[in-house]
């Protein structure tokens, strides 16, 4: 929660720091729905505009591997960031990807080792441990600074988007779709922008 | 509805189908149940058999899914592998299922990839195999799949990165091979079969061997839920079986696993012990059979003997059955045989009584008739100088007056001393009692030609001097009538009434004597019997007429009266004599009948007559002794109106033989009423006087015998005179009959007679020459 909070923040100072240079900004905000009409909770929504300035990494990133799971289950990191995979466990763990969006291989680790890997593709890389199946992990990599988790009423609420023709994305490891991603077209009215979206399985 | 109920014509034939019957029902009723029992034990070995065969099937389905899922999930997890897929690495994920394939023997293994596309398979399989990750529900890896009539067990391993990058399926063909390895595994030998749901939704088996049926439909339908066991009736023959419907990927099953067990190899185990059982059942009826049949017969013999002895009883012999054993059959021949001796007893007792004469313990009419048919009979047979029968009639003289006399104990015991005394003299012959006085033996056999007449004339001089019985010594006598056939006739009847008119005969010819029948007699007997049925058609129809014959009154010289004579003119025969057919016609008591008719007759026409002219009738004993006879005089007299005076009534000294009493009060009747009375025939008769004592007579009639020769004959002048002294001294009148000359006239007048009758005044007229005859008078100079 305190992450969330703080990336909302961040996503405020960014919107904060472009506004002079885009007149017209507008609000989306998006429900989103699983098929039984259920708040989809695990949800991200990315917002992709022409008009869009690239999101600055920031870091520092970090993908735990705590108690046999990846910590946080998903992980947004802005292009070219990069993320740490550090072992809080007394196991060793390999993590992999066989991500498009970032292919790589950890080899067996343990707590006294370091490993970080740079994703400078946007995408999503799905992360496993070749030693525990049970591991699974998400690292979001975006393009677009406009990007929200879906709370517990399955609402994202994303300001400053500038006006003009978007193309909304959601993903979720529960859509059963390339990548877990659900793409949609959209105009962003500079009053702002509404709609609700349902997961059709 | 009745089933006619079998007839048996045999008790005995009745115990042994009752008991075969009974034995093979019961054996029947075991035999069944045997058969149920045997069933239902094959079918609940049977059924505990493919019980385990299932549930040992239900282990191996689930360990080899549990292998090949093992097997499957390796290859998924392996991290080169899962590179491969998730680079989509065809040459080397296909590498990577071959190398499966050799080392999990699969023959099909694949990689479905999240986009549908099949690695490792082409053709039908392929389509079926391409969606059937996403089909199947989650947590499930193992279904059956149906594609294009073949039957596949699938096998669905993710293969997971960790999100899911595709599927590695493993695909089993369930086919015949297949089923002979699973049948292997079962301890007997089950029959497996894999069937699917066709487009129509019917069940049949993928090797066709088994069609669509409702019964498999049913059995695969029921067993959806709980396992059970049926018999199915197929092309293979009859079976039990279960089946095991397989899941499919969504979870409804397309397929189904058949097992079955033939019933023939479920039953084959009880083939001895049903044709032990059948060999028993047909050796136990057989014994039941010879058993029965000995015992009925042991009852009904018997009863079987009991009956022919019944049989034999009914035809009048006697018999006895032998006894055996005190049981309810041995006293039942017990009381046959005593019910037996009894009928007998009381059947001699009856046939005794009924053949035989109680008073004197001969044989009775009956039973002379019956030995009398038996001798001629047996005469008959000998042929015609064979055998002669001799039958002998005697009747008692005299035994009425033995009666009324000594009284009726007394003629018993003379009838049966005399019944002793002709046994005693005829040891070769029959002697039976016919009733009454009357006797018969029957002499049969080769007689000697003398045989009759000596035994006749013994039994005459046995009874000569007089026979004592019960203390009385009795005069008495037979007469004998004796018939001998062939010469007298071969019919009993015949021989019978021959012997009787022989008999009739001997009376005739003054008792004590025998006589043989002859033919005349027969004759005779025929005639009278003739004349006898002639009288009463004359008595009817009228034949009959009266003549007159005057009498003469000497005194008066002039006819003083007629005496009317019958006269019976025959329609064929003409004129009958009167000495003809009055015999006949007393012996038939025809008499009286006549008798009134000429009584009425002759008064009739007498009242014509002059005044002094009687009319004078003759009367036979029987009609005067005859009931009413007074009245009838009367009556005649009343009808006419002839004064009594003018009748006379003529009676002959034989009205007194059967006593003088109630003869002398009817003539006094008669005297009353002043009619006349005349005693005819005088002086041929036993003791006349005595009678002239008795009752005074109006006239006394001389019998023409000593009239006839009263002129010629000194002896006979002196009879007539004798009589005509005694007529006067008793103040009768004399009239002598049969006068037929002067001389005699002459004589008789002399002698002082009254009155003459005969052929020198007239014969007797017809009615209508009376008129011409009455003026007529005798020459006195005669």
């Amino acid at each position: 929660m305190m992450r969330i909070r703080f990336l909302s923040a961040l996503a405020l100072a960014l919107v904060a720091a472009i506004a002079p240079a885009a007149a017209h900004a507008a609000t989306v905000t998006i429900t989103v729905r699983q098929p039984d009409g259920t708040p989809l909770t695990d949800g991200v929504v990315l917002v992709d505009s022409a008009a869009a300035p690239r999101p600055v990494p920031r870091g520092p990133y970090a993908m735990e591997q705590k108690q046999i799971a990846f910590q946080p289950h998903v992980l947004i990191v802005p292009v070219g960031a990069q993320v740490a995979f550090p072992n809080r466990d007394s196991v060793r763990h390999h993590v992999y990807s066989f991500s498009k969006a970032k292919r790589f291989d950890l080899k067996l680790y343990g707590r006294e080792d370091q490993r970080s890997i740079v994703f400078d593709t946007a995408g999503v890389v799905a992360l496993g441990c070749n030693i525990h199946d049970t591991m699974s992990g998400f690292v979001i990599v975006t393009a677009t600074p406009f990007y929200a988790r879906t709370d517990a009423q399955g609402r994202v609420t994303i300001p400053g988007v500038p006006a003009g023709a978007v193309t909304l994305r959601l993903w979720s490891p529960s859509i059963r779709a390339a990548g877990n991603v659900l793409a949609q077209a959209a105009t962003v009215p500079a009053a702002g922008y509404a709609t609700t979206l349902t997961i059709r399985r | 509805m009745r089933l006619p109920r079998p007839r048996f014509r045999t008790l005995r034939g009745r115990l042994a189908v009752l008991y075969t019957g009974m034995f093979a029902l019961a054996l029947a009723v075991l035999g069944v149940t045997a058969q149920v029992m045997i069933w239902t034990h094959a079918r609940s070995s049977v059924s505990a058999e493919l019980a385990a065969s299932g549930s040992v099937y239900d282990g191996l389905w689930a360990l080899r899914a549990k292998t090949l899922a093992g097997t499957a999930d390796v290859l998924a997890h392996d991290f080169g592998f899962r590179t491969a897929v998730a680079t989509g690495d065809r040459p080397t994920i296909e590498s990577a299922l071959a190398t499966l394939r050799a080392r999990a023997g699969v023959q099909r293994a694949m990689v479905v990839e999240p986009d549908g596309s099949v690695v490792g398979a082409a053709g039908p399989l392929a389509a079926a195999i391409a969606g059937l990750p996403d089909r199947m529900g989650d947590g499930r890896h193992d279904a059956v799949l149906v594609s294009q009539g073949r039957i596949y067990r699938v096998i669905v391993s993710p293969v997971l990165a960790p999100m899911q990058i595709g599927s590695v399926v493993l695909a089993l063909p369930l086919d015949a091979a297949e089923m002979r390895g699973l049948e292997r595994l079962s301890a007997i030998p089950l029959t497996a079969t894999m069937l699917y749901r066709d487009a129509a939704g019917r069940w049949q088996s993928a090797d066709g061997s088994i069609g669509a049926d409702p019964a498999v439909d049913a059995l695969v339908s029921a067993s959806q839920s709980t396992r059970r066991l049926v018999t199915l009736t197929l092309p293979a023959g009859r079976a039990f079986a279960i089946a095991k419907p397989l899941a499919g990927p969504n979870g409804r099953a397309d397929a189904a696993l058949l097992i079955r067990y033939p019933l023939q190899a479920a039953l084959a185990p009880y083939l001895p012990l049903q044709a032990g059982l059948a060999l028993a059942g047909l050796i136990g009826i057989a014994l039941v059979v010879l058993g029965s049949l000995r015992l009925a017969r042991r009852i009904t013999r018997p009863l079987f003997e009991l009956d022919a002895a019944a049989r034999t009883l009914e035809e009048g012999a006697r018999t006895e059955v032998t006894v055996t054993g005190e049981d309810e059959i041995g006293r039942l021949a017990q009381s046959f045989n005593r019910m037996s001796q009894g009928i007998v007893d009381r059947e001699n007792r009856i046939s005794h009584l009924a053949f035989h004469d109680t008073l004197t313990g001969l044989p009775n009419r009956t039973s002379f008739r019956q030995a009398l048919d038996q001798a001629l009979a047996r005469a008959a047979r000998s042929g015609p100088a064979g055998e002669q029968v001799a039958v002998l009639c005697l009747d008692l003289d005299g035994f009425k007056g033995v009666n009324d006399t000594l009284g009726h104990p007394v003629g018993d015991a003379l009838l049966e001393t005399l019944g002793a005394l002709l046994t005693r003299l005829a040891p070769d012959g029959l002697v039976s009692r016919l009733g009454g006085d009357e006797f018969a033996i029957i002499l049969a056999g080769r007689l000697e030609a003398d045989r009759p007449r000596g035994l006749a004339q013994a039994i005459l001089d046995a009874v000569a001097r007089p026979v004592e019985a019960a203390g009385h010594q009795i005069a008495t006598g037979f007469s004998i009538g004796i018939a001998l056939s062939p010469a007298d006739g071969t019919d009993p009847d015949q021989l019978l009434k021959n012997a009787d008119l022989a008999l009739y005969r001997a009376k005739k010819d003054g008792h004590g004597v025998f006589r043989f029948f002859e033919e005349a007699l027969d004759i005779a007997a025929r005639k009278r019997r003739q004349m006898e049925l002639d009288l009463r058609e004359a008595l009817m129809t009228g034949q009959f007429r009266l003549n007159f014959q005057p009498i003469y009154d000497l005194k008066a010289d002039r006819i003083g009266g007629f005496e009317s004579l019958l006269r019976w003119h025959h329609p064929t025969r003409g004129e009958v004599s009167p000495v003809e057919f009055i015999p006949v016609a007393e012996d038939t008591g025809l008499i009286v009948g006549i008798g009134e008719w000429v009584l009425h007759e002759a008064c009739r026409h007498a009242v014509d007559w002059p005044d002094h002219v009687r009319v004078a009738i003759n009367v036979s004993p029987l009609q005067f002794r005859s009931q009413g006879f007074a009245a009838i005089v009367m009556q005649a007299l009343a009808r006419t109106g002839l004064p009594p005076r003018r009748l006379e009534i003529e009676i002959t000294e034989s009205v007194f033989l059967d006593g003088e009493d109630h003869v002398l009060g009817l003539l006094h009747q008669l005297r009353a009423i002043g009619v006349r009375v005349a005693l005819d025939d005088f002086g041929t008769g036993y003791s006349s006087l005595s009678y002239l004592r008795s009752f005074p007579f109006d006239k006394i009639k001389i019998d023409r015998s000593f009239v006839t020769h009263v002129a010629a004959d000194a002896s006979s002048a002196a009879i007539v005179r004798a009589i005509v002294d005694l007529a006067a001294a008793l103040h009768m009148e004399i009239t002598a009959e049969g006068v037929e000359d002067a001389d005699q006239l002459g004589c008789l007048r002399g002698q002082g007679c009254d009155s003459i009758q005969g052929f020198l005044l007239s014969r007797p007229v017809e009615y209508d020459a009376i008129a011409r005859l009455l003026p007529a008078r005798l020459a006195k100079a005669a």
